[in-house]
């Protein structure tokens, strides 16, 4: 059976030591905030993820979620620990307190995250959908809309989907069918098919709240004529009581991979009534508002499973005995030594234990500036903070996402045949983190999104943001005897990520498949980077305190940096060499000419 | 062919004033005259008013304000002052009677030399020589200028059958060469060229608008850039020559014209027009017109005429599909079935069958139909080219399904091959005829398209082309977008300038783009800034700056061909070349600060050089200072070649040239001369005040900042301005090199650029075109 506990001594360091929750208290509304609440609520989520979700995980993916005449069943005890859940607060940590919302800021919503997506993934969409329905209201809704939904969707009593997917598209948007009807009342009448809808229909609220994108009769061809409408299940009175069930029934539900204690949907919308949100044809460009938010969602997946997988892997490696170091035993009164003595078992945990921390300090600092771009003081400061979001998010969710599947892995390798089995609980955190690589947004759009359209975007003044603290950094830090070992290779790093930029950019003016064959590797060396900036930024942080109580923990952060810089950072070489090869190799072969023969 | 020096306008109006000053601004005396007032103290009031109003005019009308001095106004009642005119152009009310009554009294005073001619545009001349003696018609020519006649570059022409040709060749040289005008041969038919089509265009345009129910936001977006016309569109360019006009002028063509013709077939005139110009929305100039700015509190919203009710609604950004795909041509644009594809289609293929049919009864040739579009109505392409662009057998497909008899010279373009073709290099055109000719070319006249045409170009990069002009001298063309300088230009200037040393005479700088260079290419400089990369935009700076000095000390001549605008690095360039041959439309300034920077490419150093040698300046290095802070720190441009001349960015050996098609010949010419004994400059070095003259400078920045008049940031720019221009940390005793001051200059752009504001400067001006007062 997997084991679960809470890293809650290295979400300390993130936020408390590296980035210093004193930031906080200078946003809007955030005057009281102080270190004795940000340890509070982590600890109590850490509990409630470590006695509450995780139990279930296992259970949840062998039972999985069953459908009969359009109800959809979750697995046993996901009811119980909804209400839990529910009943505790958490769904409504970061909301707006005017909805009955904690109005906590994100970044402390952002680390309980990876907790529950740890303990449970499957059980963390729920509220994660019906988060991303209350973000989406609270920046679009009318203020009717706001009152009628809003407090339901802050305590997560009614449940939010975003219903986008059709079954002939998914990442092209423009094609879409679903169609709304105007009414004389201003409501909408919409009818199509949606797919691939997560928490679409279950068993856990009273209502659950559809947002759907529909075009409209009169509508212009494509992606500028989707607009965005609300439809409830259960339609709401004007007195506030759930009233007669709405046009839209679940058909069926998908059989997955993964995330198989998650339901989803096949939606269909018969006539369904609906409300316009925000201005007509606005629907997409309204839906992206939210996707920073979702997609750093995401992201914390991805680090969540990395963890969990980590945490197993390594107590399987201190358990297992197999064979002899092979500079003879390192535990001779034991019949063999851990595996934890074997090179490439220790490879494949510091990159786990790397990518995953490294991960942690990323997540945090995106979210901390999430939190600076909505209520920092200054507009300028909003701005800064908003450019910086906007650059990271693409990365955050592809990179995250992409070490979540491949820490996933390691664990399995780590565990052998252990790991392929049911049993040991590893190969679920597989099939559960290849699902992340592909919702929101797969990986190969998030590459595009990040070098076809953040980088250039005004003239790249969200680059800005990372470039000029980093050179700032290195500057800074010349003298430093703690740094002298990290900082060549950063500043290195640096130097071709600015090389592969202004190439890629170059390039792509005139040959726009360059930036398409360049985009996933430079995704990857940019995160790279960004992960090399924040492991000497942690070194910093660590050098003074190796010597003291906590030797152990600090020792870990140098030493893990140490292996980051040496055996991960090289990647960049790679890397760059790929990018600057441009896409020629990658586009002359015929298509007729892949095959098969 | 004897020199025109002196001439009259009469009828002081609009065109009148503009047609005198334009007069002007060639260097020609002329006299401007109207009615005599009545019972006022002096007679000639109503000239006199129409010449200070030519002063405030925004465009003005005068290339510098002292030209103003060669503009005499005058009287009906004094005709005698204007007995010895070489040219009278008469530009009055448009009624025949009164015209004739003038002409008669004209024909009475003026000598047998002179030349009359009148810028009627409605009435035909064969009306207007009714009863005119031959002598008088001899002599006599319409010449249609459009407004403003500075700077628009048409000339309608329009020759009786009595017109001697020696005075129609005078008057078409004169056009050419000293008003810079590109003069089309028009036959005697209502509305000439430009506005027989124009109108037609506008009024069908208007009328489908309502028939398809597309708004005017769509109609403007549809007819507009994706056919090459200005954005404007039809919609606001009634708004902008003035919705009382409109009735007018249709109901003049609409009575003038034969009924068979497809304008009088699809006249109209909407009620709500009348309606509109009754309370006073009568365009730009009024209250508003068919867009109009409403101030909702604090806000101002943009509204937009709602044609099918008539009443002002918010203006929206129109969302047609048929936008989309109008990058991939104007075919795929106008065959997309959605509304705006169909509306454009309508519209477009109607006048373009209408253009065609007119050949032959408004003009003998397809290129003087093109040019008076073109150049009348700023068209990038005329009715011609745009259907050779389009497809003619896609037009001729919809015109036979419209019912409309293909015009003769539609079905030869289609057994051809198009209207135009360029063969062996030259550009042949369609004749009626079937036959194709050679691109008529003036004697000796080169243009660089010409040139292109024909040759290949000796070196060529990303960003610019060499080509030879023979002679020895070779031209460098800019053809980056926009005409930027970037890095790529400098690599090719120095590549050039061992080509010309090692098998040539001399080098023109030139191209025939709108702008020569409006500076440097700020958005792949604020690019490498935002990432960070400094060594590489201060090896930019200091590139530019050796770049330069190497064609300043070439061993040959330089010659910078300039016409529009040239701004920041393409002032910059100029200002390094031995001489220059301007096109008289020239706006060149120093605007660096405009972005938060400084001139760094030699800027500081050239005006510092200029000034402080000027012989006819008056007062010491101090004085020379402040003008060239004063410059450079409100980023002044000149309006005019001969503005350029008051700042010293044109020295006295400077030449102007009116006509954009003679600067390259021009240019060329100036080459030879003075590769001729060339001697290579040598360089000056200069005494600079130091920490005294910068105090003094920045002092006056703090008071216009406590003013109002200059921004906190603009003062951390200016100091950085003074540091450059004092020298630094020097003393009056000290000889400072070129090379002093352009690592001043360096040294300043380098922490400027570090900035946010610098950086918010640039971003918002690429972004809205506009400065930002940071």
């Amino acid at each position: 059976m997997p084991t679960y506990k809470a890293p809650l001594r290295d979400i300390q360091f993130v936020m408390k030591e590296m980035i210093g929750t004193s930031f906080i208290k200078d946003l809007e509304g955030h005057e009281d905030f102080s270190d004795d609440i940000f340890d509070a609520v982590v600890t109590e989520a850490a509990r409630f993820c470590e006695t509450v979700l995780f139990p279930i995980n296992q259970g949840g993916d062998a039972e999985g979620c069953s459908i009969q005449d359009g109800v959809v069943k979750t697995p046993s005890g996901f009811k119980e620990a909804y209400h839990s859940f529910v009943e505790s607060g958490w769904p409504s940590l970061s909301c707006d307190p005017a909805y009955g919302g904690q109005g906590l800021p994100d970044t402390v919503a952002a680390f309980t995250e990876e907790m529950v997506c740890s303990a449970n993934l499957s059980f963390g969409l729920y509220p994660g959908l019906t988060r991303g329905a209350y973000n989406l209201l609270s920046a679009h809704g009318t203020q009717h809309q706001k009152e009628t939904y809003l407090s339901h969707l802050t305590d997560a009593t009614w449940g939010g989907t975003m219903c986008l997917t059709e079954p002939h598209c998914g990442t092209d948007l423009g094609l879409l069918r679903t169609k709304a009807i105007p009414e004389e009342d201003e409501s909408y009448l919409i009818s199509g098919t949606k797919i691939f809808i997560s928490s679409g229909e279950h068993d856990l609220t009273e209502n659950i709240i559809h947002f759907v994108i529909a075009r409209t009769p009169e509508a212009p061809q494509g992606i500028k004529g989707i607009s965005l409408f609300l439809v409830p299940k259960f339609m709401v009175n004007d007195d506030g009581s759930l009233g007669k069930r709405n046009g839209v029934v679940c058909a069926s539900i998908e059989h997955k991979m993964g995330i198989k204690a998650s339901s989803t949907c096949v939606m269909n919308f018969d006539n369904a009534k609906g409300y316009l949100v925000g201005e007509l044809y606005h629907g997409v460009s309204n839906m992206f508002v939210m996707m920073n938010n979702e997609r750093l969602g995401v992201g914390n997946q991805g680090l969540g499973l990395g963890e969990v997988a980590y945490q197993n892997a390594l107590a399987y490696a201190r358990d297992r005995l197999q064979g002899r170091s092979l500079k003879g035993a390192k535990y001779p009164e034991k019949s063999a030594d851990p595996i934890i003595v074997h090179p490439d078992i220790r490879r494949m945990l510091l990159t786990m234990k790397a990518y995953n921390e490294g991960n942690r300090m990323f997540s945090g600092w995106v979210a901390s500036h999430i939190d600076k771009s909505h209520k920092a003081k200054t507009k300028q400061e909003r701005q800064d903070a908003d450019d910086f979001v906007q650059l990271m998010t693409p990365i955050v969710k592809a990179f995250m996402t992409d070490c979540g599947f491949e820490i996933a892995n390691h664990g399995i390798q780590i565990m052998g045949g252990h790991g392929y089995i049911k049993e040991y609980g590893m190969e679920q955190y597989v099939r559960d983190a290849r699902i992340s690589q592909i919702y929101e947004g797969t990986n190969g759009i998030q590459a595009l999104d990040l070098l076809g359209r953040k980088v250039g975007a005004n003239m790249g003044r969200s680059l800005r943001q990372f470039f000029h603290p980093v050179l700032a950094f290195i500057e800074k830090n010349q003298t430093n005897p703690a740094l002298q070992e990290f900082l060549p290779s950063l500043a290195k790093a640096v130097t071709r990520m600015q090389q592969a930029t202004s190439y890629a950019a170059m390039k792509g003016l005139s040959n726009p498949d360059e930036v398409g064959a360049a985009s996933t590797d430079y995704l990857k060396m940019f995160a790279l980077t960004i992960h090399a900036y924040l492991w000497a930024w942690a070194v910093n942080v660590a050098k003074d305190k190796i010597n003291g109580p906590e030797k152990l923990f600090y020792e870990g952060k140098l030493q893990t940096a140490r292996f980051f810089y040496h055996k991960l950072l090289p990647q960049t070489s790679g890397l760059f060499g790929a990018i600057m090869a441009g896409s020629k190799s990658v586009m002359d072969l015929d298509d007729a000419a892949f095959g098969p023969f | 062919m004897s020199e025109i020096k002196s001439i009259a306008v009469i009828g002081a109006g609009v065109m009148g004033a503009g047609i005198a000053a334009h007069f002007a601004n060639a260097g020609v005396k002329v006299h401007l005259i109207d009615v005599p007032s009545k019972g006022l103290f002096n007679k000639n009031a109503i000239a006199i008013e129409a010449i200070e109003k030519i002063l405030k005019t925004d465009p003005a009308p005068l290339m510098h304000k002292e030209y103003a001095k060669l503009i005499i106004p005058g009287n009906t009642d004094d005709l005698e002052k204007i007995s010895e005119c070489d040219w009278v152009i008469e530009a009055i009310v448009e009624k025949k009677d009164i015209k004739q009554d003038l002409y008669k009294k004209l024909a009475k005073v003026c000598g047998a030399h002179t030349i009359f001619s009148s810028n009627t545009s409605t009435i035909p001349l064969k009306d207007l020589m009714e009863g005119m003696d031959s002598s008088f018609q001899e002599r006599f020519l319409i010449t249609h200028f459009f407004n403003p006649p500075r700077y628009m570059r048409l000339l309608e022409l329009v020759k009786g059958p009595k017109t001697k040709s020696e005075i129609y060749d005078r008057v078409c040289h004169f056009a050419d060469r000293s008003l810079g005008k590109v003069t089309v041969d028009c036959h005697d038919s209502p509305g000439f060229i430009a506005n027989r089509i124009g109108t037609f265009w506008i009024q069908y345009a208007f009328k489908m608008a309502i028939d398809h129910a597309i708004t005017v936001e769509e109609a403007d977006a549809v007819l507009g850039k994706p056919l090459g016309i200005p954005k404007t569109g039809v919609f606001a360019l009634m708004d902008l020559v003035g919705l009382d006009l409109m009735p007018l002028i249709g109901k003049s063509m609409n009575h003038s014209l034969p009924e068979t013709d497809l304008y009088r077939k699809t006249y109209f005139e909407p009620e709500f027009i009348h309606t509109l110009i009754a309370e006073g929305y009568t365009g730009r100039k009024g209250k508003g017109g068919f867009y109009r700015i409403q101030k909702e509190g604090d806000k101002k919203v943009k509204q937009s005429l709602d044609l099918q009710t008539g009443a002002y609604k918010i203006s929206q950004k129109p969302r047609l599909a048929c936008l989309d795909v109008s990058k991939e041509g104007p075919k795929r644009f106008l065959s997309y079935a959605d509304k705006g594809g169909r509306y454009g289609l309508e519209v477009i293929s109607k006048v373009l069958w209408y253009a065609a049919s007119l050949l032959g009864e408004v003009a003998d040739s397809i290129e003087a139909i093109d040019q008076a579009m073109k150049l009348g109505y700023n068209w990038k392409f005329g009715p011609f080219e745009l259907m050779d662009r389009i497809g003619v057998d896609f037009l001729v497909g919809e015109w036979e399904k419209a019912g409309l008899c293909v015009p003769a010279i539609a079905t030869m373009a289609l057994k051809n091959q198009g209207f135009y073709k360029t063969e062996n290099g030259v550009l042949m055109i369609l004749t009626p005829s079937g036959s194709y000719v050679a691109q008529h070319r003036k004697e000796g006249q080169i243009l660089l398209s010409d040139v292109k045409r024909r040759s290949k170009p000796l070196l060529k990069n990303a960003s610019a082309c060499v080509w030879d002009l023979g002679d020895g001298v070779l031209c460098f063309e800019f053809i980056s977008k926009m005409n930027a300088i970037d890095g790529e230009i400098f690599k090719l200037l120095l590549e050039t300038i061992e080509l010309v040393k090692k098998e040539y005479k001399a080098l023109v700088i030139h191209n025939e783009g709108s702008n020569f260079s409006v500076g440097a290419n700020i958005g792949l400089a604020l690019f490498a800034v935002n990432l960070g990369i400094w060594p590489q935009i201060e090896d930019l700076v200091a590139t530019g700056q050796k770049t330069y000095k190497a064609l300043k000390y070439a061993p040959f001549p330089v010659i910078g061909a300039p016409s529009g605008m040239a701004l920041g690095g393409g002032c910059e360039v100029l200002l390094h070349c031995d001489a220059i041959q301007a096109h008289s439309e020239l706006y060149m300034g120093l605007v660096e600060v405009g972005v938060g920077l400084v001139p760094a490419w030699g800027g500081c150093k050239e005006m510092l050089t200029r000034w402080l040698s000027a012989s006819k300046r008056p007062g010491g290095a101090m004085v020379a200072l402040s003008k060239v802070f004063e410059m450079i720190g409100t980023a002044k441009v000149a309006k005019s070649a001969r503005e350029a001349r008051d700042y010293l960015f044109l020295r006295e050996h400077d030449s102007i040239t009116m006509n954009k098609d003679w600067v390259l010949t021009d240019a060329k010419a100036k080459a030879l001369d003075l590769a001729e004994n060339y001697v290579v400059p040598e360089e000056i070095q200069i005494s600079l005040p130091g920490a005294m003259a910068r105090v003094a400078m920045t002092m006056a920045v703090k008071g216009f900042v406590k003013a109002g008049k200059a921004t906190a940031y603009d003062e951390v720019v200016s100091t950085k301005l003074a540091e450059v221009l004092s020298g630094g940390d020097t003393d009056i005793t000290d000889k400072q090199k070129e090379d002093d001051i352009l690592a001043l200059e360096r040294a300043a752009f380098m922490s400027l650029i570090k900035r946010r504001e610098t950086l918010d400067r640039i971003e918002h001006t690429l972004t809205t075109g506009k400065p930002l007062r940071n």
